[in-house]
C-alpha cells in the first residue's frame, strides 16, 4: 500500500489512541496533527520494515513526552470527558466493569502506564513491541503493566491482589 | 471472591498474556490449575474490554478535514523516489474517508465479479456465529493439526491471521462445502464474546481489490489474491473491519 494511503488508514486509530491517552479531544486531535505533519516531512525515513502503525505512535508520543515536559508545572490536571451514553451501573449489573469508572481510573494513572496499557489493551501490541514503541526495555513495561492494571482494579472496586514484583521495579 | 495470590509473578503473567499464540496457550492452561491467576487473568479481560469499549469508537468519527488537507497537500507534492504500489490501496483509501454521506457509496464497490463469495462467507458466518456449543469443528487448542486439515482439503496452504490488534483471537474453524473447492471458516472471539469469521475458498487466480458487502446484521469485506479468495464478515463497526481486514490480507499475502 503506498505510503500515503497507509498513513491515512492509520488516522482514526491513532486519533482513538490520542483520546485516551490525552483525554481531552482537541489536545488529542493537535496531537494526531502534528503526528501527521512530522510522518509527511519524514516519510524518506520510513523504511517499511514493520508496522507504520508502530512507528506512528512512536512519533506521537515523542511530541505527547515534548509537550508534557513543555508545559509540565502546569500539566497534570487533565479534563475528564464523562464519555459513556449508557448509564455505567446498566453494564456492571452484568459482571462488566462500570466503564465511567474505568475512564476515571485511567485518568488517574501517570502518564507512562496509560501510554503502556494502551499500547497493548487498545492498539493490541505485543508486550515487545510496546517496550519499542516506548523505547524501554521489556521488564521496564511489564512493571508498569502490572502497576496500572492493579491501580485500575483497585479503583474499579476489585479486591486489591498484592502486587508482587518479580523484581525491583524501574 | 478472593481466590488466593497466583502463583507465578504477575509481571510473568503480564508477559505470557501479551505475548505470542503460544504464550496465550500457555497462561489459558497455567490458569486452570490456579484460581487466583484465573481471577487476575479475568479481571484483565474485562478491563481491556471496557478501555475498548470507552476508546475505540472514537476510530469511528469522522475525521476533521484539517488531517486529510495535509495528506492531500503531500500528495499534491510527492517526495523523490517511487513508491511501492499496492492495488487495495484505491479502495482502502475511499473506505477510509469514510464518506461524509455515510458509507451506502461503498456497497457499488462490490465488483460483479466474485459476489458469491462475499454472499457465501455471510451466509455461513449468520449460521455458525450464534452456535454457543459446536461454532468450530476443530478448535484452536488443536492449531497445527486445523491447518495442516483445511490446507490440505483447500488446495493451499495457509496461516490463520494474527486478529489479536481487534482483541480477536482465533478458536478455531471448520470445513465447508464451496462453489470451487472446499472452503474453509476460521472463527475468532474477542473477549466481550463478538465474533468474526474468516472464510476462504481456492480462487483461480483472478484477484480482486478490497470490497465491502453487506446484508443485515452482518458486514463483510472480501478479496482475492493468489490462489485464495477470502472474505472477512462480522458486526463490527466498519473501521474496525477494515482495519482487521487489511491486517488478514496481510498475514495471508505474506505467509
Amino acid at each position: 500500500m503506498p505510503f500515503l494511503d497507509q498513513i491515512e488508514a492509520a488516522i482514526p486509530g491513532l486519533r482513538a489512541y490520542a483520546r485516551a491517552l490525552t483525554r481531552d479531544r482537541e489536545v488529542a486531535d493537535d496531537l494526531v496533527q502534528d503526528t501527521l505533519e512530522a510522518a509527511l516531512a519524514r516519510q524518506t525515513q520510513w523504511r517499511g520494515d514493520g508496522p507504520l502503525r508502530a512507528w506512528l505512535v512512536r512519533i506521537l508520543m515523542n511530541r505527547f513526552r515534548d509537550g508534557l515536559r513543555r508545559q509540565r508545572p502546569a500539566a497534570a490536571v487533565l479534563a475528564l470527558v464523562p464519555d459513556p451514553a449508557d448509564p455505567p451501573a446498566a453494564r456492571a449489573a452484568e459482571g462488566r466493569l462500570a466503564l465511567a469508572e474505568v475512564h476515571a481510573a485511567m485518568g488517574r494513572l501517570p502518564e507512562d502506564q496509560r501510554a503502556a496499557l494502551l499500547l497493548v489493551a487498545l492498539e493490541g501490541m505485543s508486550l515487545a513491541e510496546a517496550a519499542s514503541v516506548l523505547g524501554c526495555a521489556e521488564g521496564t513495561l511489564a512493571s508498569r503493566l502490572a502497576r496500572a492494571r492493579a491501580t485500575l482494579r483497585q479503583m474499579t472496586g476489585r479486591e486489591a491482589v498484592p502486587h508482587r514484583p518479580g523484581k525491583a521495579g524501574e | 471472591m478472593m481466590s488466593g495470590s497466583p502463583s507465578i509473578p504477575v509481571e510473568e503473567a503480564l508477559r505470557l498474556r501479551h505475548g505470542r499464540e503460544a504464550d496465550r496457550v500457555r497462561l489459558r492452561s497455567l490458569a486452570e490449575t490456579d484460581a487466583g491467576l484465573a481471577d487476575l487473568v479475568a479481571d484483565w479481560d474485562r478491563q481491556d474490554a471496557a478501555i475498548r469499549a470507552l476508546y475505540a469508537p472514537v476510530a469511528e468519527e469522522p475525521l476533521p478535514e484539517r488531517f486529510r488537507a495535509a495528506i492531500k497537500a503531500t500528495r499534491q507534492a510527492p517526495a523523490k523516489g517511487a513508491l511501492p504500489l499496492w492495488r487495495i490501496a484505491a479502495s482502502v483509501a475511499l473506505l477510509a474517508l469514510g464518506f461524509a454521506a455515510g458509507w451506502g457509496g461503498a456497497r457499488f464497490m462490490q465488483s460483479p465479479a466474485e459476489p458469491t463469495l462475499a454472499a457465501a462467507a455471510m451466509t455461513s458466518f449468520a449460521t455458525y456465529s450464534v452456535e454457543t456449543r459446536h461454532p468450530v469443528e476443530v478448535g484452536a487448542e488443536d492449531e497445527a493439526h486445523l491447518v495442516q486439515w483445511l490446507s490440505k482439503r483447500l488446495g493451499t496452504p495457509f496461516r490463520p491471521p494474527d486478529l489479536s490488534q481487534g482483541g480477536f483471537r482465533l478458536i478455531g474453524g471448520r470445513l465447508l462445502p464451496g462453489t470451487t473447492s472446499p472452503a474453509a471458516l476460521l472463527m475468532y472471539e474477542d473477549d466481550l464474546g463478538r465474533r468474526l469469521a474468516l472464510y476462504l475458498t481456492r480462487s483461480d487466480g483472478a484477484e480482486s481489490d478490497l470490497a465491502f458487502a453487506e446484508e443485515p446484521g452482518r458486514q463483510a469485506f472480501w478479496w482475492a489474491e493468489g490462489n485464495l479468495g477470502c472474505a472477512l464478515v462480522g458486526d463490527l463497526p466498519r473501521d474496525t473491519l477494515r482495519r482487521l481486514a487489511i491486517a488478514a490480507y496481510h498475514d495471508l499475502t505474506e505467509a
